[in-house]
């Protein structure tokens, strides 16, 4: 006495619903670490204070250009899960962990560097500048932990939970580097 | 649908594999491994009610001693931190976790006709960090160290120079704590209305309870950034030694003022909109008609929490703004009259055109119409720019808040408790003393509050912990006394008459009310899985479409979404609700808890700024999660 199946329509599932809060949520902090940044530049009449050395302009960004390609496969690791190939999504995971992983360490060596010449204390510029920095390098490790493991969940094969992952982790790296790009651009907006 | 005889055995059979599939573990175990919408509903419920206890015996020592003029029950030191813990109480402890946590925990699956949230085991991990939050602080009572530069915690009052103890410092990491629980709960809420609604529950039949609770939980999810931020910038300013708030190294004290009021304002529209939902749900079930303009009321309740992110400058009128953002904030603030109207007039329309039955819920209703309009009056006087820079930080201030907090958000709460009291417990209250309970509330906050504008008026400012005789305060002041102490024994019968109606009261039945949601379609109190089949909907007002009820129980001996081949529940397209996905949903789990009590350490760490040590809890975090994450749905 079973019924016929009911009529169906596609949609997105709740994992990718949750990782949209969990961004909008995020979106929101970093909104207001940047509102804060641009609040304390016009109430300081030099910006950077003076003694402090503009941020440098090159090797941010070519760094943030690097992260910000990881977003293709990221999302071709995840056209592979929808196609049901798992060994090339997970090839495609590891390709991206490698420019991110290698991101990371560069930012952390060059943070530890920076705070050596001038420390997070010295006034409100050096406070918001580690600040957002810092927060930004936060979210990179949240979703360096994110792909570390999604990969051993795809090391087991594919289950629809596991392709749901895959999407939200995509869109949340596609989130991480959309803020990379903002909060670099808003730093290096001191030099102007 | 009280199916007491199934109509046939393959009914039968689907209804015990149902009751197999969904039965929670017995005990004290069961109470802390749930995921069950219902129970942690009921956990969040008993909790605020004890914080409710604390944050009103605070607000009753500071009346004792404001009662007559230089008393000296308590000293000022213990006062500010009576009056910092009182508002931190009411609005994180009690009013956001009561609404949220307990109203929309127990009622909006129910209402949606889902069998539990979207992210159930979510849902117990922000239970788990409410309850360690406010544990957390009020640990910090209990040491003598609370908070105590106010609910709002101005700089530079609050900053280690002024305030070098620790209480600041469990304010900060209380607050963040907190704001976690109220965040996840936020995310669950939109998730599960959007994702979980039985289908052909399309967004224009969505209950005004759950557009309410939507727009809170929007509101929560973009407002508690800011005081995360805020707070963060603090704990860094007093305990790393950045320089946010300090004037002479480049900071901004009103940056505090600016964050904490983007926060602040929404929070005063979360802890309220709720409330109209609670309403809205009332005033059709006792005057037996659809709400009058529901699509208004519906956009009405979203547009007040999107205006509230206009105007948080308000509370800084007083502040030396330019005259550019006082103008153009008091017009953002006027602006909110519109939705706050349309809802008044929907409500008393309402009232008119349908038959209405006074029982004790819909009392408070009309109590909390006549709060909200009156305390909305003040709040329109304090656009006028000039009006305000005078009453700013008296007790005119506090009578309109406490208008609207007290009045509008707490009388649906008490008028909620009654009208569920039956579906929950499945007795009947007894009406008299709810009665009575009502009106001795309602004189009682009047006398208790409205004096309150008298006295601001008159010049009396807040958080003074005690004044000089010959002012002409004290008679007003007792009387503020007396109402306080008449509001808290209206209080203590409206709980007792619950506990003796649990105990003594009728069996209710299914439908006492001849309510118009889907929660009255149910047994009371509701079985394990909330529904034998996921309803159909073709209406708002699904209780009263008896054709659809109709087609549910020939649904269930056909078998179709009964779902009773494992832990299941439905995903539907967000906007018209279309059937999409049956999904497998997680079970009871150990692991919220214990990912709670880590992040306790964690903040317990930061408090005595052992950051090494904090960190390692925090790796204790991560691998809590990695356990949580090691069990996939259908494994389970």
């Amino acid at each position: 006495m079973t019924a016929a199946p009911l009529p169906r329509r596609s949609s997105l599932p709740a994992a990718w619903w949750g990782m949209s809060i969990l961004i909008a949520s995020e979106g929101m902090l970093f909104g207001c670490l940047i509102a804060t940044y641009f609040y304390l530049r016009f109430k300081n009449p030099a910006w950077p204070p003076d003694g402090i050395p503009a941020p440098r302009l090159v090797v941010p960004l070519v760094l943030t250009a690097c992260l910000a390609t990881t977003s293709a496969p990221m999302q071709l690791a995840l056209a592979a899960v929808r196609a049901g190939r798992v060994a090339t999504a997970r090839l495609f995971l590891v390709a991206a962990l490698v420019v991110q992983c290698g991101y990371f360490a560069y930012e952390v060596h060059d943070f530890h560097d920076q705070l050596g010449k001038v420390d997070i204390t010295r006034d409100a510029y050096s406070s918001i500048y580690y600040t957002l920095l810092g927060a930004d390098h936060g979210h990179v490790f949240l979703g360096i932990l994110f792909n570390l493991w999604l990969l051993g969940k795809l090391a087991r094969g594919l289950t629809r939970y596991r392709a749901n992952a895959t999407l939200a982790i995509t869109w949340y790296w596609h989130f991480v580097n959309v803020l990379t790009i903002v909060v670099v651009g808003t730093l290096l907006s001191a030099r102007a | 649908m009280a199916v007491a005889a199934p109509p046939s055995t393959a009914a039968a059979e689907r209804l015990d594999r149902l009751e197999r599939m969904w039965r929670s573990r017995p005990g004290l175990l069961g109470w802390l491994t749930t995921t069950d919408h219902k129970r942690i509903g009921l956990l969040y419920f008993w909790t605020t009610l004890v914080f409710f206890g604390a944050g009103g015996v605070e607000a009753l020592v500071m009346r004792t001693q404001l009662a007559q003029p230089n008393e000296r029950l308590v000293g000022p030191s213990t006062y500010d931190q009576l009056f910092s813990m009182h508002g931190i109480t009411m609005i994180f402890l009690f009013i956001i976790p009561m609404t949220t946590g307990a109203f929309g925990n127990y009622l909006i699956p129910l209402m949606i006709g889902a069998r539990d949230m979207a992210f159930p085991r979510v849902n117990a991990l922000s239970y788990w960090i409410f309850v360690s939050s406010g544990i957390f602080m009020y640990v910090a009572l209990f040491m003598g160290t609370a908070p105590n530069a106010g609910w709002f915690d101005y700089v530079p009052l609050a900053s280690r120079q002024f305030d070098p103890g620790r209480n600041i410092d469990f304010y900060c990491l209380g607050i963040i704590f907190n704001s976690l629980a109220s965040t996840l709960t936020a995310g669950l809420f939109i998730v599960t209305i959007l994702k979980s609604r039985a289908p052909g529950m399309s967004l224009n039949r969505l209950p005004l309870f759950c557009f309410a609770m939507f727009a809170a939980a929007i509101g929560l999810l973009f407002a508690l950034p800011a005081l995360s931020v805020d707070t963060i910038f603090l704990f860094l300013d007093r305990n790393v030694g950045t320089h946010f708030f300090d004037v002479a190294h480049g900071g901004t004290a009103l940056l505090w003022q600016n964050l904490f009021w983007f926060f602040g304002h929404p929070e005063v529209y979360i802890l309220i909109v709720p409330a109209f939902g609670i309403a809205t749900s009332i005033i059709p079930a006792f005057t037996q008609r659809k709400m009058v303009a529901f699509p208004l009321v519906a956009v009405a309740e979203l547009l007040v929490v999107f205006i509230g992110f206009g105007v948080w400058a308000h509370h800084m009128f007083a502040t030396g703004l330019p005259t550019v953002a006082l103008v153009f904030f008091a017009g953002a603030s006027a602006l909110v009259v519109i939705p706050s109207t349309i809802q008044v007039f929907s409500w008393l329309m309402s009232f008119v055109t349908g038959s209405a039955r006074f029982n004790t819920p819909l009392l408070f209703i009309a109590g909390f119409i006549f709060m909200f309009v009156t305390g909305g009056l003040t709040g329109i006087m304090f656009v006028a720019v000039p009006f305000d820079q005078q009453v700013t930080d008296t007790y005119f201030v506090i009578a309109h808040f406490h208008y609207i907090i007290f009045g509008a958000a707490v009388f649906p709460i008490f008028g909620g408790m009654y009208y569920w009291f039956p579906k929950i417990t499945g007795r009947m209250y007894f009406e008299r003393p709810g009665q009575i309970s009502f009106w001795t509330i309602f004189v009682g906050t009047n006398l208790l509050f409205f004096p309150m504008h008298i006295l601001g008026l008159l010049g009396m400012t807040r958080r003074e912990y005690t004044y000089p005789a010959g002012l002409g305060w004290g008679p007003y002041n007792l009387a503020e006394t007396i109402g306080a102490f008449l509001t808290t024994a209206g209080i203590l019968l409206l709980f007792g008459n619950l506990v003796a109606s649990y105990l003594r009261g009728e069996p209710a039945g299914a439908d006492p009310w001849h309510g118009p949601t889907l929660e009255w379609t149910t047994t009371s109190p509701p079985p394990d899985y909330n529904y034998v089949v996921i309803p159909k909907v073709t209406s708002a007002y699904p209780n009263w479409d008896a054709a659809d009820r109709e087609e549910d129980r020939r649904k269930l001996r056909d078998g179709v979404l009964v779902l009773e081949q494992g832990h299941e529940q439905v995903e539907v397209t967000p906007a018209d609700g279309w059937l999409s996905e049956i999904v497998e949903m997680p079970h009871s789990s150990p692991w919220p808890p214990l990912l709670a009590l880590s992040l306790a350490l964690v903040f317990t760490m930061l408090l005595i700024e052992k950051f090494e040590i904090a960190g390692i809890m925090g790796i204790l975090c991560l691998l809590t999660l990695l356990g949580w994450h090691s069990t996939e749905p259908q494994e389970a």
